[in-house]
C-alpha cells in the first residue's frame, strides 16, 4: 500500500500544481484526478466513475479575483481513492458511491481552507521577494517564485496524503459498518448529484437562449435512452 | 539611447515563464510576483548594463497584478515591448503600469467569461460524456478540447502583445472573444442538457410505461430549474450537497 501512497503523493502533486500555480492545463480536474487516483489503488473505472460526477459539480463556482472555489481536485483525490479502495471491499454499490460522493464535500471545504492559508503564506513571500529587491538583489523574483512554486506543490503533496488516506479509510472502515440495506437506503440520494452537475454547467452557461437548448436537449437524449432501452 | 533587441532565447523565456504566472499568488499583490518573474529575462537583455535601471523595471513588475492567467500572455508581451521603449527612452515609465492596470481588469472579465464561463465547462461535459465510454477517452476529449483553445489563444496573445500595445486592440478585435464566450456557452448547454439526459434517463426510468417516463424527465428538469434558482441565489454547490448529506444521515439515522 505505501507506494500506492508514494504514487498517489507524486501525481497529486503536479496536479495540484496545475490547480493554481503552473500552467492550468486542467490536469487537477476531478475527472483526471479521480480517474488516475482510482488507477493508483487498483480501480481506474470506478475512480472514473466518481470523477464524471464530480467534474462538473462545482464549475458553477469561479475563480475570479480573490475568491476561492471548493477544492475538487482534493474532493477528487478522496472520491477516487476511496471509490478504488471500495470496489475491491465491500463493492462499490450505488449506496457506497453517493455516500463517498457526499462526504467529498467535508473534503472540498478542507481543500479551499487550506488553498487560502497557502495565499495568506505567500503574501509573506511576496513581501520578503519586495525588500529583496529593494535591497538590489533581482534574483529575488526568481527565488521569490521558486518559494511560492514549492509551497503550492508542498502543501498539494500533504493535501494528497490527507485526502487518499481519508478515502482508504472511509472505504476500508467506515462504510463495511452499514449494512449493504442501509447503504441502498442512501442511493436514494443518488439522481440528485448528476443532475446538479448539469445545473451547475446550466447556470455558468447562461445566454437567452441557455434554457431552451439545455432542456430540449435534455429531453431529446433522454427520448433516445428510452427509445433504446424499449428496443434492446 | 540604443537599446540591446531582445534575444530569441530571452522571447522564448518569457513565453515559458508565463505559464507560472501563478507561481507565488498571494493575498496582497496576486499574480505581482509571477509578473515580475515572467519579463525578468526581456529586462536583463534591455537593461544589461545598467543595473539601477534593471532594478526599476523590475520594482515595477512588482506592483499589483491580476487578471485571467492565459489573458496574462497578451498583456506579458506588450508590456515587454513598452519596456524596450522605455529602455530606449520613447516612453514614459509611467506608462507600463497605467497599461497594465487598464487592462488587466478588462482582460481578466473576458477571460474569465470566456476560459471558466464557457471553454472549461463545454469541455468538461464534453469529457464527462465521452468517459461513459471510457474514462480515457473523455479525459483526452477533455484535454485536447481545452487546451487546444487555451494554448492557441495563449500563442496568439502574446504575438499579438509582442507586436505592441497597438497590436493587443487589433487582435482583440479580430479574436471576437464575446462572440466565441456565447456559442461556447451555447455548447456548454447543450452538452450539460445531453448529460442530463443521460443520467435522467439511467436513474429514473423504471416502470417502463411513457407517463412514468414523461413523469421521471419532468422531475429531472424540475431538479435543475431547482439547482440553478439557488445558484442565482448565491447558494453553493457545496452548500446543496452539505444538506444532501444531512439528508442522507437522517435516513441512516432512521
Amino acid at each position: 500500500m505505501a507506494w500506492r501512497f508514494l504514487l498517489a503523493i507524486l501525481l497529486g502533486g503536479v496536479c495540484y500544481l496545475d490547480r493554481t500555480a503552473a500552467c492550468q492545463l486542467m490536469l487537477h480536474r476531478p475527472l483526471v484526478v479521480a480517474t488516475l487516483m482510482g488507477a493508483v489503488f487498483g480501480n481506474m473505472a470506478a475512480g472514473a466513475q466518481v470523477g464524471i460526477v464530480l467534474e462538473l459539480i462545482y464549475l458553477a463556482r469561479l475563480p475570479v479575483g480573490a475568491s476561492i472555489p471548493p477544492d475538487d481536485t482534493g474532493a477528487a483525490v478522496f472520491g477516487g481513492s476511496a471509490a478504488a479502495v471500495a470496489s475491491s471491499s465491500i463493492g462499490l454499490d450505488a449506496g457506497s458511491f453517493t455516500a463517498l460522493l457526499l462526504l467529498s464535500v467535508l473534503v472540498a471545504e478542507a481543500g479551499k481552507a487550506a488553498d487560502r492559508f497557502v495565499r495568506k503564506v505567500n503574501v509573506r513571500i511576496a513581501r520578503l521577494t519586495a525588500e529583496s529587491v529593494d535591497r538590489g538583489d533581482v534574483q529575488a523574483v526568481e527565488h521569490g517564485l521558486l518559494a511560492g512554486l514549492t509551497l503550492f506543490a508542498v502543501t498539494g503533496m500533504v493535501l494528497t496524503l490527507a485526502f487518499s488516506g481519508a478515502g482508504v479509510a472511509v472505504s476500508a472502515e467506515l462504510l463495511p459498518r452499514f449494512g449493504p440495506a442501509s447503504r441502498g437506503n442512501f442511493a436514494i440520494l443518488l439522481p440528485a448529484l448528476p443532475l446538479l452537475g448539469a445545473a451547475s454547467v446550466y447556470s455558468c452557461s447562461r445566454t437567452e437562449r441557455t434554457a431552451a437548448v439545455f432542456f430540449l436537449t435534455m429531453a431529446a437524449v433522454f427520448g433516445g435512452t428510452l427509445l433504446f432501452r424499449w428496443s434492446a | 539611447m540604443t537599446t540591446p533587441a531582445l534575444a530569441t532565447r530571452s522571447r522564448s523565456a518569457v513565453w515559458r515563464r508565463q505559464f507560472l504566472l501563478q507561481g507565488c499568488w498571494n493575498y496582497e499583490g496576486m499574480q505581482n510576483v509571477g509578473f515580475a518573474y515572467a519579463i525578468l529575462p526581456a529586462l536583463r537583455d534591455f537593461y544589461a548594463n545598467r543595473p539601477e535601471e534593471a532594478l526599476k523595471a523590475v520594482k515595477r513588475h512588482l506592483e499589483f497584478f491580476n487578471t485571467q492567467p492565459a489573458m496574462g500572455a497578451l498583456i506579458l508581451g506588450a508590456s515587454v515591448r513598452l519596456e524596450e521603449r522605455v529602455a530606449a527612452g520613447e516612453a514614459d515609465p509611467r506608462a507600463i503600469g497605467t497599461f497594465k492596470v487598464g487592462l488587466m481588469g478588462s482582460l481578466g472579465a473576458i477571460g474569465d467569461s470566456f476560459f471558466w464561463g464557457a471553454l472549461r465547462p463545454m469541455a468538461s461535459v464534453a469529457g464527462a460524456l465521452l468517459a461513459l465510454l471510457h474514462p480515457l477517452l473523455g479525459i483526452a476529449a477533455m484535454l485536447l478540447v481545452y487546451n487546444g483553445v487555451h494554448l492557441t489563444l495563449r500563442r496568439r496573445g502574446f504575438a499579438a502583445g509582442m507586436e505592441g500595445p497597438e497590436g493587443v486592440v487589433g487582435w482583440l478585435k479580430r479574436a471576437a472573444l464575446n462572440v466565441r464566450t456565447d456559442d461556447g456557452k451555447l455548447l456548454a448547454a447543450i452538452l450539460a442538457g445531453a448529460y442530463a439526459g443521460v443520467f435522467a434517463g439511467r436513474f429514473f426510468v423504471q416502470g417502463g410505461n411513457t407517463l412514468h417516463a414523461l413523469a421521471s424527465l419532468l422531475l429531472a428538469a424540475a431538479a435543475v430549474h431547482l439547482f440553478a434558482v439557488l445558484f442565482r441565489k448565491a447558494v453553493s454547490p457545496s452548500e446543496i450537497l452539505s444538506f444532501l448529506l444531512f439528508v442522507g444521515v437522517l435516513i441512516l439515522w432512521r
